[in-house]
């Protein structure tokens, strides 16, 4: 559509509200279909896993880099994983260099609640040496193109990252850290598929996986994480308000939805051999 | 506490059959692959794999400049920022950009300089980003070489593209094109680029110890390389248009002589 | 006081009237004398002297710089030696000039040029409007309003002309160039035919350089275009098409079209596989 800076055309919000009335999306998807996913993983070899995600033009790339360290007290024998997002530059004219800013916090954030309280990570896998040495995982989000969705295209790339994940599996031997030749990987690591939906609203009017055009017009937005059957996280943004009969609807359409993603993607297919 | 495995470089960096490591000869380039037109949200942009490295550079301009102060109210500024993924290194990067980066922005931005008419566009600026998503050796070489591509695909009037690439001096002899491994253990890097349409040189540094008649062959060598990979920059940037016309012309494109 | 209530009314009513006439069927195009050179892009994709030859910059087009003349998109090196060229396009030769015809670049606005504007920032003196070039076109009040409709009166148009109330931020507006150069910002007018605020369709942006090929030779691809998706369309020089068709299924035809053409501008033969694509569409989307 025409190049969208800061400013949306009249013409334009109203051309995407009168087709969407009449349940038409402006690039011909259905109210409820996913832009097309390209999913390519270990592309990164720096890194101990890596995905290259894009949800039609939205592209993250994804890394995973680990380090030793000790663990919170209150869990010693529990590794440790945090997600970043950094919204590059180079990704949209939208986006201003300089530190992360609310935006790419909140997809670092939305992503992270989805995967942690899904029992996605095996946290105890990830224990050297209890009360010493745990592993710190650090899954990297960078944003190379910004058309829309981020956060479901980056919940995706960070699930794939972890699957396709080969950490080097160390241990304590004469008090010092050694390989043992081996390495831990997503099979190992990774438990349940927690997918995060987002949907957005414009003038009362719901759809998923929203483009370009239509998050800079939308209202509000409403990002579910699912795993086979249960809801893990809710993120509301926007200033568009939500009934209690549309936020059931959506819960319920998150987790068929999710599983139709879950089955489509087919992930553990993107699990490194090592 | 250290890594489960260390970040630790062999002595010997040329193997028993007198190949480097990773198999090449003294002066062979690793393998390049170039692309255009891969953001579609920039102005031009191209993406580089070049050994292990893998590197984006994307083109944004001519447009006002933030902070406003910067602006030249008689010719239009270039700024370049090279930033490195926390994940393209060995040793995670912390995620801020460091001097380094500042300092390799800083080198490359002089280096595309020359072949642009800044003049034309007073008050404004031209960005380019780079982002280098997987290192190996050669990362301000691969940037600079790729930036000039995404500058050309931006259709920005240049003199000529812009082709770098990283000489250097391992166990005493003279190679081209080092790789990470060889860039940390050996005894000398330069990288160097070369502005096509005057065939001057425009960055060049030197870390090292290194004979006078040795920087000469470095130099000398450096020309061979320089041409090579500039042919590759050059079809990258014809590749989308040419298969284009053949897909169109069922293979039948006519190439009239001058 | 009447007089003026009633002269106020009537002034009112004519500006909500002012719908956009719709422009027949070749679109734009005004030459200034000036400007010549620039205008003659519309035939070049299809002129005979244009090769296919793609070149990128610091290409050397030919080493024989006594018999040929550095035209547009080249240099001659410092030298005297070779001719190259500045851009990535096609090479083109008119008679002993050789000139390179972009496939990219940016709009750079002058004198004349029809845009399609988008009001991004208002003050109470001028109107900001992007405009797809380096930087932003200002939009005086006085250049919204047609010259001799003024009010001389108090509460008239004449507080009209003054203040930017006409426009709000986010219009699109199809406004003249009427002043650009290198060091000031570029001035626009929306005062004369088929100019002013759009209030329907879409706006779709393409590669500048693109514009002449979807136009076509004397508006033949245009042509094509209009007849076989119905569509209304309006090009404008700084590579922005408004269109507006009977449904959004044709729009969407129209738009995948223009974007095929986009790619293809460089390529022969396109205005009848255009032909050939929007009807085999048609066919498969089961449109008519």
């Amino acid at each position: 559509m025409m190049n969208i800076k800061r400013v949306i055309s009249t013409i334009e919000k109203n051309y995407l509200i009168n087709n969407l009335k009449r349940e038409k999306r402006i690039d011909g998807r259905g109210l409820w279909d996913y832009r097309e996913w390209k999913i390519k993983s270990d592309v990164i070899t720096s890194a101990e896993g890596s995905a290259d995600v894009s949800l039609g033009e939205t592209r993250i790339i994804t890394g995973l880099k680990y380090e030793v360290g000790e663990p919170f007290p209150d869990v010693p024998d529990e590794g440790v994983c945090t997600i970043m997002a950094e919204l590059l530059p180079l990704a949209s004219p939208l986006f201003e260099r300089g530190p992360p800013d609310e935006q790419s916090i909140e997809l670092a954030r939305v992503v992270d609640r989805g995967i942690r309280h899904a029992d996605c990570i095996q946290t105890k896998k990830l224990c050297i040496k209890e009360n010493e040495a745990v592993y710190i995982l650090f899954v990297d989000m960078y944003v190379i193109n910004y058309s829309g969705n981020l956060i479901d295209a980056g919940g995706i790339s960070s699930l794939v990252t972890l699957i396709s994940s080969h950490i080097p599996e160390g241990k304590f031997e004469d008090g010092e850290l050694q390989w043992t030749g081996r390495y831990l990987t997503g099979d190992m690591i990774v438990k349940e598929l927690p997918i995060v939906l987002t949907f957005g609203k414009i003038d009362g009017m719901i759809f998923l996986d929203p483009s370009l055009p239509e998050e800079l017009i939308c209202d509000g937005r409403l990002s579910i994480a699912v795993t086979e059957n249960k809801v893990t996280s809710i993120q509301k943004s926007g200033s568009a308000t939500f009934s209690v009969d549309e936020i059931k609807m959506l819960s319920r359409k998150a987790i068929d939805l999710g599983a139709k993603l879950r089955k489509d993607l087919d992930l553990w297919q993107y699990k490194t051999e090592y | 506490m250290p890594l489960v495995i260390k970040d630790e470089y062999p002595e010997k960096l040329f193997r028993e059959d007198g190949k480097r490591l990773d198999g090449r000869d003294k002066y062979e380039l690793r393998p390049i692959k170039m692309e255009v037109g891969v953001i579609p949200n920039a102005d031009g942009s191209a993406y580089l794999e070049w050994g292990n490295n893998k590197i984006f550079a994307a083109v944004y301009g001519p447009r006002e400049v933030h902070p406003h102060h910067l602006a030249k109210p008689d010719r239009g500024i270039l700024r370049v920022f090279y930033r490195m993924a926390t994940f393209s290194v060995f040793d995670r990067k912390r995620p801020a950009p460091g001097r380094r980066e500042k300092e390799i922005s800083m080198i490359i931005a002089d280096c595309l300089e020359p072949v642009l008419f800044l003049e034309l566009y007073p008050g404004t600026a031209f960005e380019v980003f780079i982002e280098v998503m997987d290192a190996d050796g050669g990362t301000r070489c691969a940037s600079t070489t790729v930036a000039s591509l995404a500058l050309a695909d931006a259709g920005i009037p240049m003199k000529s593209l812009v082709t770098a690439v990283a000489m250097g001096k391992i166990n005493g002899e003279i190679v081209t094109d080092l790789s990470g491994i060889e860039d940390k253990a050996g005894e000398a890097d330069l990288p160097i680029a070369i502005t096509w349409f005057n065939e001057k040189i425009s960055l060049l540094q030197f870390d090292g110890d290194m004979e006078i008649e040795e920087l000469d062959e470095c130099l000398d060598r450096a020309r061979v390389a320089l041409k090579e990979i500039y042919e590759i920059q050059l079809q990258a940037l014809k590749k989308k248009y040419i298969e284009i016309q053949e897909e169109v012309s069922g293979g039948n494109v006519k190439n009239d002589e001058h | 006081m009447e007089f003026d209530e009633f002269n106020n009314e009537e002034e009112e009513e004519e500006e909500e009237e002012e719908e956009l006439e719709i422009p027949p069927e070749h679109e734009i195009i005004e030459h200034d004398s000036e400007g010549i050179e620039e205008h003659d892009e519309f035939d070049e994709f299809e002129d005979e002297e244009t090769t296919r030859d793609l070149v990128v910059p610091g290409e050397v087009l030919t080493t024989d710089t006594k018999n040929f003349i550095p035209g547009r998109g080249t240099l001659l090196t410092s030298d005297g030696s070779k001719i190259i060229s500045l851009n990535i396009g096609l090479k083109q030769i008119k008679k002993n000039y050789i000139n390179v015809i972009p496939l990219r670049g940016f709009y750079t606005p002058h004198p004349g040029d029809k845009v399609i504007a988008l009001v991004v920032d208002k003050n109470p003196v001028k109107y900001k409007c992007d405009i797809n070039a380096k930087q932003l076109a200002i939009l005086k009040p006085k250049n919204t309003v047609k010259r001799g409709k003024m009010r001389v009166l108090k509460g008239g148009s004449d507080q009209n002309s003054l203040t930017t109330n006409k426009y709000q931020i986010g219009d699109i507006l199809i406004a003249k160039v009427i002043s650009a150069d290198r060091l000031n910002k570029p001035e626009l007018t929306t005062v004369g035919k088929y100019l002013g605020k759009k209030t329907g369709g879409i706006v779709i942006s393409i590669d500048p350089p693109k514009i002449p090929r979807v136009i076509g030779r004397n508006g033949s691809m245009i042509k094509v275009l209009k007849r076989l998706t119905n569509c209304n369309i309006f090009i404008t020089q700084n590579g922005r098409i408004w269109i507006k068709g009977d449904d959004i299924e044709h729009e969407r035809l129209l738009i995948d079209a223009i974007k095929k053409i986009e790619r293809e501008a460089h390529t022969v033969g396109l205005t009848d596989r255009i032909t050939e694509f929007i009807e085999n569409e048609k066919r498969k989307r089961g449109i008519k």
